[in-house]
């Protein structure tokens, strides 16, 4: 089932500089990584999906509803973005407040909205820390609060901007954690992300930009086996696949995990 | 000869309780490249602000031991007679842009006009340094109309031409895409052939690995190791303490294969395909 | 990104003429109406400060400057004309409403000194560039610390604005309603604030930390990347312009 559709985008911050170049996109419910170096048109794309900005030519349409259509606010119960610094959305003094925000600008009762900031909070392990500020938490904390509020809402898509940025190792596999939690409860999970091994390890499917335009799209594994696109868009593989070239292997691998398992078969065999 | 002495440095910052250094010592000598590893409030950065002088000058707090750089104690200099020795570059390239000069050359001016560098050499300091960091092409750009990726490169040159011993950067790569990052580790990397004493705070550890002649590990404060990134990186107690060693070497310590030396494993590419090769 | 200067880059004798004495200038076509009251000496200095902009080549630029000053001076006009306390000859009267001359004259008083200020900064303004302004007060002794927050206003202010708009978004992605009726544009200003203030905060304690280990607080003396420019007679302009400044005290004076 597709649940967006972006039909000829183009757009253009400065006249005459196209960000976007008649780009044609379906979503389905698969995870989705794009990925493309900065300027790519990563951050626009998803800007116009979530109504933030408006395409000024082409139509996106999310579910059946036409962003143009629609404000941004308006928007929110649909399509969630969780923002790459949480401290650009953090306002509140308690946590629990903090979840309940987006909660109540859609229109959620308080009971019902208190009801579901703490299930979010929950699933972030954070609800324990609900009454404290948020600005007393760790900077891997406060980012659980920023998706603990946007999965609140219960959106069916949520969007991560560069969910690794400054999280040590920890707060990674948290996110990650979260991200296949989502996946499995049905969410559409799609991300903005630089770091090629997490996308390897999270995302079905990879989008790959470069100036303005899709160069690649399909399963993750097919993308990262076309190592001179990606080249192209100044990327690099993930670090088992770099491995698995090296040794001049013709499948390609994306976890170490894969990876060791075909390996163990060899020495054992 | 030694660039960078630290002995048993304690502090606190104010309005603290918890030590952020507890009784760190290594030892620096010219021209090594040390990664910092460690995960997210372990005193990495802290100890990076140490060594520049920034902690304890600028933040205040409570300090204990010794920081000594190319032969002046931190405690009893100011920022600016330090920054003739240290220099340092932060994780976000926006911010440590000075906003007051409109051109990429003068940005790289700002520490020698404050210095009181003499026209003609500063001239020759900021071609040089422009150079080194390929954005000598950029140099009558407005700063703020570089890429991520540039405007870091002109950090380092910023420092670079105040003719510091040490240069720390403090996770310089942390907000640039794959492209930007790669041309900051080539530059880090011509730096240190130049005989350069780097210091470089990184959580990629397959960079730290690729890079690094040393590695300091530290967690809540403490110095866990002080080593080759071969014996650090093949440490049993990494995960325990928040780290994960870099896959290369995940990958061999889960097959059993060790390095030709018996006694750690692969840290990077080179390494592991040698190991890797004869299964195949 | 760029910086929000006003500086307009032409070829003129005005953009020759160095910052100090244009600061000198702003000090005289203050003062001198101040100093010597009279409709006529205000009307002249208004007329120099006009043909000055019009010699700069930037008067153009300047046009949507004075369409807000005279919106703001014809109230002035309508009012004091009105309503001024001293108000005693009328001169017009539509029905009930009687115009006076004196609070005419009054508010004509008030429009040129206004028009004065605003156009010598004009002068100012439109042709110097910020950093040469900045860097000829240092080198007569201004604080750098002063001169560097002078200087980086005018880049740190389009970041800031770029900050608010990312803060925005993140609030609006939240189902904030940030479009429509004022009442909603009202509710929706507290939620920025918080963030706006949090990431000005950061980033001056970042940028303070760079700029500390570049040696903005080394003692002794700085230098100059640029070399001192060729202005236009510096010191003849500016004593010129002390002259009158001078001529109008001692006349003042002796009143």
């Amino acid at each position: 089932m597709e649940l967006i559709r972006v039909e000829e985008v183009s757009f253009a911050y400065l006249p005459g500089k196209l960000v976007l170049d008649r780009v044609t996109l379906r979503f389905d419910h698969r995870s989705t990584a794009i990925i493309g170096q900065n300027g790519a048109g990563k951050t626009t794309l998803v800007k116009l999906m979530k109504g933030l900005l408006k395409p000024f030519d082409g139509e996106i349409l999310i579910g059946d509803l036409s962003v143009k259509k629609v404000t941004a606010a308006s928007l929110a119960k649909r399509i969630g973005l969780v923002f790459q610094n949480p401290n650009d959305q953090i306002f509140k003094g308690n946590v629990l407040e903090e979840v309940m925000f987006g909660l109540l600008n859609i229109g959620v009762e308080r009971e019902e909205a208190r009801v579901r900031a703490i299930r979010a909070l929950e699933m972030v392990e954070l609800e324990g820390k609900r009454d404290m500020n948020p600005h007393d938490l760790s900077l891997s904390q406060k980012k659980l609060v920023s998706i603990a509020a946007v999965v609140a809402m219960d959106p069916e898509i949520i969007i991560f901007d560069e969910p690794t940025i400054a999280q040590d190792h920890a707060g990674k596999e948290r996110i990650k954690e979260i991200i296949r939690y989502l996946d499995e409860k049905g969410k559409m999970v799609m991300t903005i992300i630089h770091d090629m091994d997490f996308v390897a390890e999270c995302f079905e499917r990879t989008v790959v930009m470069n100036r303005g335009r899709v160069l690649l799209d399909g399963p993750t594994r097919e993308v990262f086996s076309r190592e001179e696109v990606l080249k192209e868009a100044y990327l690099e593989l993930p670090t088992v696949a770099q491995l698995s070239k090296r040794l001049g292997l013709s499948e390609t691998f994306l976890t170490p995990k894969e990876f060791i398992a075909h390996l163990e078969g060899r020495i054992k065999g | 000869m030694k660039k960078v002495m630290v002995e048993h440095l304690k502090y606190r910052y104010p309005g603290t309780e918890k030590l952020a250094l507890d009784d760190v010592s290594f030892e620096v000598e010219e021209g090594e490249l040390i990664g910092i590893v460690g995960r997210n409030l372990s005193g990495k950065s802290t100890l990076a602000q140490a060594i520049v002088g920034l902690v304890p000058h600028f933040y205040r707090g409570a300090y204990g031991g010794k920081v000594i750089v190319d032969g002046i104690e931190v405690l009893h200099s100011t920022v600016s007679d330090i920054s003739r020795k240290a220099g340092i570059v932060f994780q976000n390239p926006f911010t440590q842009v000075t906003g007051s000069k409109l051109t990429v050359y003068e940005e790289v001016a700002f520490g020698l006009e404050n210095l009181g560098v003499p026209r003609s050499e500063m001239m020759e300091r900021i071609d040089e340094a422009l150079t080194l960091l390929g954005i000598y092409d950029f140099r009558h750009a407005n700063p703020f109309d570089l890429s991520g990726g540039q405007m870091q490169r002109m950090a380092i040159a910023s420092i670079i031409a105040m003719r510091p011993e040490v240069i720390i950067l403090d996770e310089p790569t942390s907000q640039l895409d794959p492209q930007g990052t790669e041309e900051v580790f080539l530059a880090v990397q011509r730096l240190s052939r130049e005989g350069m004493t780097v210091l470089l705070i990184e959580h990629k550890l397959e960079k730290v690995a690729r890079y690094a002649d040393k590695v300091l590990w530290l967690d809540e404060g403490k110095v866990m190791a002080y080593d080759s990134p071969s014996k650090v990186f093949s440490r049993d107690d990494l995960e325990e303490h928040g780290l994960a060693a870099p896959i290369y070497t995940q990958i061999c310590k889960a097959l059993k294969l060790k390095s030709p030396d018996g006694e750690t494993y692969p840290v990077t590419l080179e390494g592991a395909y040698e190991v890797l090769k004869r299964w195949n | 990104m760029k910086s929000i200067s006003l500086y307009v880059d032409r070829q003129s004798f005005l953009h020759r003429i160095d910052p100090i004495s244009k600061i000198y200038y702003i000090v005289a076509a203050i003062l001198v109406p101040i100093l010597y009251p009279s409709l006529t000496v205000a009307f002249a200095v208004m007329v120099i400060s006009l043909i000055l902009l019009f010699l700069g080549k930037v008067i153009r630029q300047t046009l949507s400057v004075y369409g807000f000053v005279f919106l703001v001076l014809i109230t002035v006009l309508i009012i004091q004309t009105l309503f001024y306390p001293g108000n005693e000859t009328p001169v017009y009267r539509i029905g009930q409403v009687v115009l006076y001359r004196e609070g005419f004259f009054y508010a004509l008083t008030i429009s040129f000194r206004v028009i004065n200020i605003v156009t010598s900064f004009l002068i100012l303004v439109f042709t110097t560039r910020s950093a040469d302004l900045v860097e000829s007060l240092v080198r007569k002794g201004l604080s750098p610390r002063f001169g560097y927050v002078i200087a980086s206003v005018f880049q740190i202010v389009p970041e800031m604005m770029s900050a608010m708009g990312r803060i925005t978004d993140a609030q609006r992605s939240r189902g904030m309603e940030t479009e429509g009726k004022l009442s909603v544009r009202m509710k929706a200003f507290l939620p920025l604030i918080g963030p706006v203030v949090l990431s000005s905060l950061l980033n001056v304690k970042e940028r303070a930390l760079a700029l500390e280990v570049r040696g903005f607080n080394a003692k002794g003396k700085k230098t100059f990347l640029n070399e001192e420019k060729n202005f236009l007679a510096p010191t003849a302009v500016q004593w010129s312009l002390l002259a009158v400044i001078l001529i109008a005290i001692i006349w003042r004076i002796i009143q």
